[in-house]
This record gives C-alpha cells, sequence and structure tokens, in this order.
C-alpha cells in the first residue's frame, strides 16, 4: 500500500515543485474559509457590530446562545433535521447503490433507455411538482409527518448516475471469479462490491446528508407544526420577525453547520485515503 | 484480460458471462444469463418505482396544468391549448432569466470544474502535507447553510463592506463599487458565490473517483518520463471520464435549475438582471399572483432545455470502456 | 438466496426501523398542525415573529381565559413566507382541512388571497366585531365587496423618525418637519447635510416602498377601483419618483442593497432619520445607545397633488379566519382581545412595543406615556392619532406584480431612463402579468 512505501521516503524534503501547488491550496482555502470566519465571529457580536461588518470577536456568545435557545426549541429542530438526514442517506444509499450497480453491471440496451428517462428525473424543477407531491401526502393523511419529508428524497437520479458511475471502474473478472465460486448476485453486491467502493458510498452520504439536512423548501411547506419543524426553518423564523438580531441568527447558522461538518469529518477518510492499489 | 475480449468483440454481452455452461444440453427458460438480466432490474426497482411516483406522476400532471390557464384555482383549459408557451416568447421577465441562467452557466461551470479537478489532484497526492486540513476547509462551503453564507455575502458585498473596503485599501479602486445594485456586478457576485460553495462539493466527487485511478499507469508514465502536467492531462484525466461526465451533467442541472442563489444572495436584484429561471418561476407560483399554469409551462420548457444539454453531453463525453 | 436476503434485510431494517419509527412517533398525524382542532375549546394559529404577534396572542390567550377557564390557544410560529406557500399549495392542492382556525396575513397580499383563493376564508359576517373601530383604510385591505375577512392587527402607519440631536446641530427642531411638503422637507435635509454631514433618509434601492408609501399619502394607488392599472397615467406617481430622484441626486437619500444594510444605517449612525411604518421603532431601539435622540412626526405631503395629505401606511397585518376551522369561537377570541379589549393593549404595549389599529386603545393612559426613546413623545397615542388619517390605497390583487413594476422603474429611472418611459413600460409589464 501507497502509505507503506511512502513512509520510506524521505519525508520533509523541501522542493519548489510543490510550492506553487501549497500556493494555490492556500489562495483557495483562504477564500473558502473567510466568510466562515465572518460567520464564527458574528455569531459572538450584537447585531450592530455584525452589521458594521466587525472583524474581531465580541463577548456576546453567551447572551446570544440565551437568547436563541429561550426563543425556540433549537433541541426539537436539531433532532427532526437530524431524523430527517439520517433516515434519508441511509435509504438512499441502500436504494440507490443497488439501482447504479444494476445499471451498469447489467447493462443492456432496455436498462439504457431506462437510465436516460430517469435522469430526466433529475432535471424537473422542484417548484413544478411541489403541489401535486403536496396533493398525495395530503390524500394519504401523511402531512406534518418526517416521513413525508424522507420518502420523496430517498431514489434520486444523482445518485443512481453517481454509482453507477463509479462501478464502470470497478473490474468485473472478480464478478465472474465469485460466481463461478457460487456466490449469488445479491451477496456478490454486498461482500465484494460494497466494501471495495467505499469510497462512493462514502461521498455518497456526504452528499445525501448535506443536500437533507439544508432542505428548506420542501419542508417548509409539508410540515406544519413546531414540534417537527427544521433546522432552516427555525433559521426563516428568527428572520421573520420585525427586530432580527444578527448576532443570534449567525448563532443559529453555526449551529445548523456543525453537523454536515462533522459528518464530513468523520467520513472524509473514506473517500481521501490517497492512491491505493486495493482493488487489485 | 478476458474482460477487454469480451467487450472490445463484436456483439455486445452480458459481461462476467460465460461462453456457454449449457453446451450439448436444452437451456432452461430461466438460464443463468436471462436470470442475470432479471436480477439486474430487480436491483433497479425500488429506485425507478419511487423516482416515477415522486418525480414523473407529479409532472404528468404539471404537462396537463401547462395547457391551463386561470387564477388561483379556477382553471380552465386555454385557448387555443399553446397559449402559455406563446406568452412566455412575449415575457420579457422571463427571456432576461434565460439570459442570465446561461450566463452563469457558461461563465461558471466550467471554471469550478477545473478548480475542482485541480484541486483534487493536488490534494491526492500521497506527498501533500495537511491533507485533512485542506480537505476540510475546502468543503466548509458546502456544509454551511444558505441562509448563513447569503447573509455574509451580502454583508461582505455592501457598499461599505469588507469587498470594497479592502479593493480600495489595496488602491485597486478608488470608488465603491455599488456590487448587488448593477446588473453585471451582481451577477458577478452570484457567480463567486456558486464557485465558493459548490467547488468543494465537485471536489469530492473527483477524489472519490481518483482512489480508483490505477496506480500502476501513473507508474508506467512516470517511468517513460512524463512531466506530471503530462501524466495529469494523459493518463489521469482519461480515467476519470465518468466522474467527469457525471460533475458536468450535475453541474449544468444544477446551474440551470439554480434556485438558491438567486433568491438570497441578491434576490433576482436589481430589478430581475440576475434572476434565474426556476427564482421566476416560484415567484410566479408562490409569490405573485399564482398562475399555476403558466409556472407548469415554464417548468417544461426548463426541463427541455436541461434535457437537451444532458444529452449532448452524454453522448460526446459517455464512453463505455 | 434467501439467507442473504434475510441478512441483507435485517441489516438495512435495524438501521432504518429505528430512525423511522421515532420519525413516525415524533412528526406523524398526531401533531395536529392542519384542521383546525376538533376541540370546542382549542384554537390553532399561524402566526410568526415571538417578540410582537406570538407575544401578543399568548397575552389575548390570558386575558380570554378570565373568561373562559378551559380555552387553550395553539400558536404554530410560521414565518410569513411560508405561511404564503403553504396557503398557495394548500388551495392549490384543495387540501384546506390543513388549515388552521385562524391565521395572520400581511395586508398587502390579503386582496390577492381574498381574490384568488376565495376558499381559504370564511368572513366575519356572522360575529359581533365592530369594525367601525378600526381605521378604514386598514379593513380595506380585508374588505372584498363590503365584507369584512380581517381583523387588522399591527400598525402599519408611517412616521417620521429622526435624530432630534441632529437637526439640533443644524438649527432646526422636529416642528420644523412637522405638516410641511416636500419641498420645504428637502430644504431642511440639505441644512442638516450641509451642517452635519448625514443624510436623513436611507432606504433599499430598487424597491417600492417609499414610492408606494408617497402614493398613499396622496390618496392615490397603483390601481383604480375595478383593478386596473393607473401606472402610466398617474401623475402623482410621476410626481413622486420626481421627489425620490431629488432625493437621492442631492445625497439626502442613501439607497442600500438589502434590509440588513438599511438596518445598519440606522443602527450604526449612518443616517439621522428615516420614513417607515412605525414598526420600524422595533429595529432602532436596537441601537439602545441611541436613547433619547429619536423623535417622530409626520409626513412631509406631495406639492401639486389634489388630495395630498400628511400621512400614509406601509404593511401591517390582519388576522383571517379559515374556512375550515372553528370560525365562531376563533371571531369571538378576537372579537374580545383583539377587537375589544383595552386592557389587552395596554399589556402588550409597554413589553413589545406593539401599537394597535384598534382606535379605542389610544385613549388609555399606557398609550399616553411618555417614551424616553423618543425623547419623552407619547409616541403611541400620537401614531394611532395618524392612523385615523391615513388615506385608502386598493391593492387588488396584482399588487406584488404593481410594486414590482415600480420596481423596475424607479432602478431604470436612477440609471438615466426618462420617467415617461419607465411607467410606461411598467404599466406594460403589470399588463402583460395580468393577462
Amino acid at each position: 500500500m501507497t502509505s507503506a512505501t511512502s513512509s520510506t521516503r524521505k519525508r520533509g524534503r523541501f522542493s519548489w515543485r510543490r510550492v506553487p501547488g501549497y500556493a494555490f491550496l492556500s489562495l483557495f482555502a483562504l477564500f473558502s474559509i473567510f466568510p466562515l470566519f465572518f460567520m464564527v465571529v458574528s455569531a459572538t457580536n450584537t447585531t450592530k457590530d455584525v452589521l458594521a461588518s466587525r472583524l474581531l470577536p465580541g463577548t456576546h456568545l453567551v447572551e446570544n446562545f440565551r437568547s436563541l435557545f429561550g426563543a425556540q426549541d433549537v433541541g426539537a429542530a436539531m433532532l427532526s433535521s437530524a431524523l430527517i438526514a439520517v433516515g434519508t442517506t441511509v435509504l438512499a444509499l441502500a436504494v440507490c447503490s443497488v439501482a447504479g450497480y444494476g445499471f451498469e453491471v447489467y447493462h443492456s440496451r432496455g436498462k439504457d433507455i431506462v437510465m436516460a428517462i430517469i435522469m430526466l428525473a433529475m432535471m424537473i424543477p422542484f417548484a413544478a411538482v411541489m403541489i401535486p407531491l403536496f396533493r398525495l401526502f395530503a390524500d394519504v393523511g401523511m402531512v406534518n409527518s418526517l416521513f413525508a419529508v424522507i420518502i420523496p428524497a430517498i431514489s434520486t437520479p444523482l445518485l443512481i448516475l453517481l454509482f453507477r458511475q463509479a462501478s464502470r471502474s470497478f473490474p468485473h473478472e472478480i464478478i465472474e471469479a465469485a460466481r463461478i465460486d457460487g456466490l449469488r448476485e445479491l451477496s456478490i453486491f454486498i461482500r465484494i462490491y460494497a466494501p471495495t467502493m467505499k469510497s462512493t458510498f462514502a461521498a455518497a452520504a456526504v452528499i445525501t446528508f448535506m443536500t437533507s439536512w439544508n432542505n428548506f423548501l420542501w419542508p417548509r411547506v409539508i410540515l406544519l407544526d413546531n414540534a417537527v419543524q427544521t433546522m432552516p426553518m427555525l433559521i426563516a423564523n428568527l428572520t421573520a420577525g420585525y427586530v432580527t438580531d444578527y448576532g443570534v441568527l449567525m448563532l443559529a447558522v453555526l449551529l445548523t453547520s456543525l453537523p454536515t461538518i462533522i459528518v464530513f469529518l468523520v467520513l472524509q477518510r473514506a473517500f481521501a485515503q490517497g492512491i491505493t492499489g486495493a482493488i487489485k | 484480460m478476458a474482460t477487454e475480449a469480451i467487450v472490445t468483440g463484436g456483439k455486445r454481452r452480458l459481461r462476467g458471462s460465460p461462453r456457454n455452461p449449457y453446451q450439448g444440453r436444452k437451456r432452461p427458460w430461466l438460464h443463468t444469463q436471462r436470470r442475470w438480466n432479471l436480477t439486474g432490474w430487480t436491483f433497479l426497482i425500488p429506485a425507478a418505482a419511487l423516482i416515477t411516483l415522486m418525480s414523473f406522476v407529479p409532472m404528468i400532471q404539471a404537462l396537463f396544468l401547462s395547457f391551463q390557464t386561470g387564477r388561483g384555482s379556477r382553471l380552465t383549459w386555454a385557448d387555443p391549448f399553446w397559449l402559455n408557451f406563446e406568452r412566455m416568447m412575449g415575457d420579457e421577465i422571463f427571456k432576461l432569466t434565460v439570459f442570465n441562467t446561461f450566463f452563469y452557466l457558461i461563465i461558471q461551470v466550467p471554471i469550478m470544474l477545473v478548480l475542482a479537478m485541480i484541486l483534487a489532484n493536488l490534494l491526492n497526492d500521497p506527498k501533500l502535507k495537511f491533507k485533512a486540513f485542506w480537505r476540510t476547509v475546502i468543503f466548509l462551503p458546502c456544509a454551511v447553510s444558505l441562509v448563513s453564507y447569503s447573509l455574509v455575502f451580502r454583508t461582505l458585498f455592501a457598499t461599505d463592506g469588507f469587498v470594497n473596503d479592502t479593493f480600495m485599501a489595496l488602491g485597486l479602486m478608488d470608488q465603491p463599487v455599488n456590487w448587488l445594485g448593477g446588473g453585471w456586478t451582481a451577477r458577478l457576485v452570484i457567480i463567486i458565490g456558486l464557485l465558493w460553495r459548490w467547488t468543494g462539493y465537485n471536489m469530492i466527487f473527483f477524489l472519490a473517483a481518483l482512489q480508483n485511478v490505477d496506480y500502476s499507469t501513473l507508474e508506467a508514465a512516470r517511468v517513460d518520463g512524463a512531466s506530471s502536467l503530462k501524466t495529469f492531462w494523459f493518463v489521469t484525466v482519461p480515467q476519470l471520464r465518468p466522474m467527469i461526465v457525471l460533475t458536468a451533467i450535475m453541474s449544468i442541472n444544477g446551474t440551470l435549475q439554480l434556485f438558491d442563489e438567486s433568491w438570497s444572495l441578491t434576490n433576482g436584484g436589481p430589478a430581475y438582471q440576475s434572476m434565474s429561471m426556476s427564482h421566476y418561476l416560484y415567484e410566479l407560483s408562490f409569490l405573485k399572483n399564482p398562475n399555476v399554469g403558466y409556472g407548469a409551462a415554464i417548468s417544461y420548457v426548463i426541463l427541455i432545455m436541461v434535457a437537451v444539454l444532458a444529452f449532448i453531453q452524454m453522448k460526446v463525453g459517455d464512453k463505455r470502456d | 438466496m434467501k439467507k442473504n436476503m434475510t441478512r441483507f434485510a435485517a441489516v438495512v431494517g435495524l438501521a432504518v426501523v429505528p430512525a423511522l419509527a421515532l420519525a413516525g412517533c415524533s412528526g406523524g398525524d398526531d401533531g395536529n398542525g392542519g384542521g383546525g382542532s376538533g376541540d370546542d375549546n382549542k384554537l390553532t394559529v399561524w402566526a410568526w415573529d415571538p417578540a410582537f404577534n406570538i407575544y401578543s396572542l399568548e397575552e389575548a390567550e390570558k386575558i380570554y381565559q378570565k373568561d373562559h377557564p378551559d380555552f387553550e390557544l395553539e400558536i404554530i410560529e410560521t414565518p410569513w413566507e411560508d405561511l404564503q406557500a403553504k396557503l398557495t399549495t394548500i388551495a392549490q392542492a384543495q387540501q384546506t382541512d390543513e388549515l388552521p382556525d385562524f391565521f395572520l396575513m400581511q395586508n398587502n397580499a390579503f386582496q390577492k388571497n381574498l381574490l384568488n383563493y376565495p376558499d381559504l376564508f370564511t368572513d366575519y359576517s356572522g360575529s359581533d366585531v365592530d369594525f367601525s373601530q378600526f381605521p378604514e383604510s386598514v379593513t380595506a385591505y380585508s374588505t372584498l365587496d363590503g365584507v369584512n375577512y380581517g381583523v387588522p392587527f399591527d400598525n402599519g402607519t408611517a412616521v417620521t423618525a429622526l435624530r432630534t440631536d441632529v437637526i439640533e446641530e443644524a438649527g432646526l427642531t422636529l416642528d420644523d418637519f412637522t405638516d410641511i411638503t416636500w419641498s420645504e422637507w428637502i430644504e431642511n435635509a440639505k441644512t442638516v447635510l450641509d451642517k452635519t454631514g448625514k443624510p436623513l433618509l436611507s432606504g433599499i434601492a430598487g424597491e417600492a416602498d417609499i414610492p408606494v408609501m408617497l402614493l398613499q399619502s396622496a390618496g392615490e394607488s397603483l390601481f383604480d377601483e375595478e383593478g386596473n392599472p393607473t401606472i402610466a397615467d398617474s401623475d402623482a406617481l410621476r410626481d413622486v419618483i420626481e421627489v425620490y430622484q431629488q432625493l437621492v441626486d442631492e445625497g439626502i437619500l442613501t439607497e442600500v442593497n438589502s434590509w440588513d444594510e438599511y438596518i445598519g444605517t440606522l443602527v450604526n449612525e449612518n443616517v439621522a432619520g428615516t420614513i417607515n411604518g412605525i414598526w420600524i421603532i422595533g429595529s432602532i431601539q436596537g441601537a439602545a445607545d441611541q436613547s433619547g435622540k429619536w423623535g417622530i412626526t409626520n409626513l412631509p405631503k406631495l406639492d401639486d397633488v389634489p388630495g395630498a395629505t400628511n400621512y400614509s401606511a406601509n404593511g401591517g397585518s390582519s388576522w383571517a379566519l379559515s374556512s375550515s376551522g372553528n370560525a365562531e369561537l376563533a371571531a369571538d377570541f378576537l372579537n374580545s382581545t383583539f377587537a375589544g379589549s383595552t386592557e389587552f393593549y395596554d399589556t402588550i404595549l409597554p413589553k413589545a412595543g406593539a401599537v394597535a389599529n384598534w382606535i379605542p386603545a389610544a385613549d388609555s393612559d399606557v398609550y399616553a406615556e411618555p417614551s424616553e426613546f423618543f425623547g419623552g413623545q407619547p409616541v403611541f397615542q400620537q401614531v394611532v392619532e395618524y392612523g385615523k388619517q391615513v388615506p385608502s390605497n386598493n391593492t387588488g390583487a396584482y399588487y406584488y406584480e404593481g410594486r414590482d413594476a415600480v420596481s423596475t422603474a424607479i432602478t431604470n429611472v436612477m440609471g438615466g431612463e426618462d420617467i415617461d418611459a419607465a411607467l410606461d413600460e411598467a404599466q406594460k409589464s403589470v399588463e402583460f402579468a395580468m393577462g
């Protein structure tokens, strides 16, 4: 494995060829992180300071916390968002990975056509399907339930496409070999494909979690109760009044961003190991 | 190798299937190839069923809606039935939003994909230090929720905001630019916002794909004396092709359906000059006087545009090798 | 195959079932935000803003409970945009059972919703609410064909708020800005600008708030009584845009690009005043260090326009009865509190600064309390007085389209286009949207 071989190279040897790379990365990192830095700093300031673009941290963090938790049920919203995001991610991974695998490994012209049709679904603007979807869920009495938020998000053409494209680089002789060994199709998927494609699963998990967590158009129409509202809806509550406390708002936004960051941190090793020859 | 022989041979056949296991015997109906084919279809069923129910059925309903006119819930069949589409041709605001959206597409998507690829490649280097740090920092913008980053961006690009202050301090200009107040500058702010937020997202896809790049090919190239640029271009990129197609399609789709940034960063302003098509669609259906028939017609037009572009993209880029 | 299927199902099930079970429990059809509540003594309401509207609802609940101890009010905090999206979706999908018993609605959006989705509402004709106790200009928003559909709540009466210390520096007082015309106002503002360097106004560029407010002050609207747009032929509107242009060109009005920037100019002392609905004082008071330095007065009136007044309004909201809820109980509740209880208004005023539209409320002592922040002026009483004199305006179903068209026109005029041409274009785009 690469990590074994790279440790035998001389570490810490300075090379000029690396400088442009580091410079570029630093520049982009700075560009990426600056707005976030501003957000974090603003969470500790008062409205006045936030609006004056103050860049230094203030002393209002505790106060902002108190105002936020006093005004809104942050715990309930976090729980709602978490349940929705986790539920969506688990189900989406299960359903779409199988589908993408199916499209690629059992390839046929018929399947190509079906794939093209499914991709059409990806191009439908959401505002167009909101009302019919609402009617569908209302007819079965599922308005205001977390299920109603999870179900439309489970099967996404994007994820299916992702798994299909990723499967292109999965060598098929292994599947052949497994078949000769007498394994059933589904267990080939579970035992051989899934562990090898960990990086794809991890990437898919991060993307799905993030999309689900930040989703706000659909939940705000279908969820009618404060007890089940999601974090983005809670943030909308904060800006809905006549007076907005911008420090509290930034704090709420910071808290909302944390879970996605944590999920990313946890999963990032899986899709960024460095070059491996693991498949071989 | 056995796999290549199967693929480059003339006939299309299920991969992994041996030549003829039933030599000399009668083939049962549920023979191996058919069983595999059926299993393949079974794998697809949950996903396909959900999509049909959640997307296609509403979309068919929307098709009927697009041939109706009327306000609110009092709808009647349009006369002539293509009335909504005709109306679209004369809708100045719609044409402006189409222009805006395509502008974003043509400028932002290529820049973003190239950036993402470069970054992913840099981060894939085993000799790079602090990898986890770079990765996290570049991904962070995606993790941040929409409301926050739009507020931050608006504050930064305000007339007395950080960006103007910095540029003036550096001597790059002597008058503050009213970023959000001018048509072109507002569009620029949206493009910057899009780049900021989505480069990290695409970088993840490329990183994941780079894991599956065959290291031996890179070694071979280096042994042959190729520079790192050449190795990147001629060895890595072709192997990344499926992923490039994926991210390109996703980006085209995402940009043509752009809603979030137009809504939060500039609210389509000033005077619709930075508004995207989806944002206009939303306004028509929910904010202004609801004309859902017209909205449905617009959504079909958007759908067709995206579909055509994606189709071209697939034909050109996607090869099964 | 079977063994692996069961294993696969088990793995997925173990992960998913607990999550879904929890999801089903916490959300569920049990948490009934919609369909009103079947209970005779319980009401559900949708409203936004905990500091103002929701707080008022809670106080109203307490007051009503004095005579009806079993009464319960379930308040669901819903931002206005979400509320409008929900109303539209519910109406289009014809699922009006999901509505609460009553809900709050922006005055500007009332006509649009009434005309397009009459199925959402019940009117107040069966109730005891005395609408003459509210200013006509405000009930007009929620009245259709002579029938009332809304009980007005928070006051949108427009005021001019000024930094008294800044204008004093320029040798002027609050009286110099009261009951005058725009040309006089602009003269005074120029004096202030010259002597102190501070503009007197700020506004969001390309938004129609200020122009439409000024238009209303002359008793004119963007639409006539039949709902036809009157933008291109309106002399008053032309006047208004000329005034606006003059304000910006002379540096008296600073244009900013977003709501947060606008609030920033007030709180960070970049400007010395503003013209807006009275509700803006909540944001102004956010700068506690400016206490005692502000004062309130009425608006200048347009020169050369017959029917011009010193009064106008911007915004405000009213309570609407839903079609599928307990309209009787809701109307009774509203009648006993928002439309009938001085005690109620006295309670909410000091804590939330919630100024009412209900005229009898102004007679109380609480309303006459001088406000420290505003230099000892009894601002609330003043505002209710102003409210009586605000001319009505016709909103109509296409109000938002009209406002947008005017916004575009102003942006174009500020960019150099001729006023008449811009107004013509605005008229055309509204006609397009209507047809």
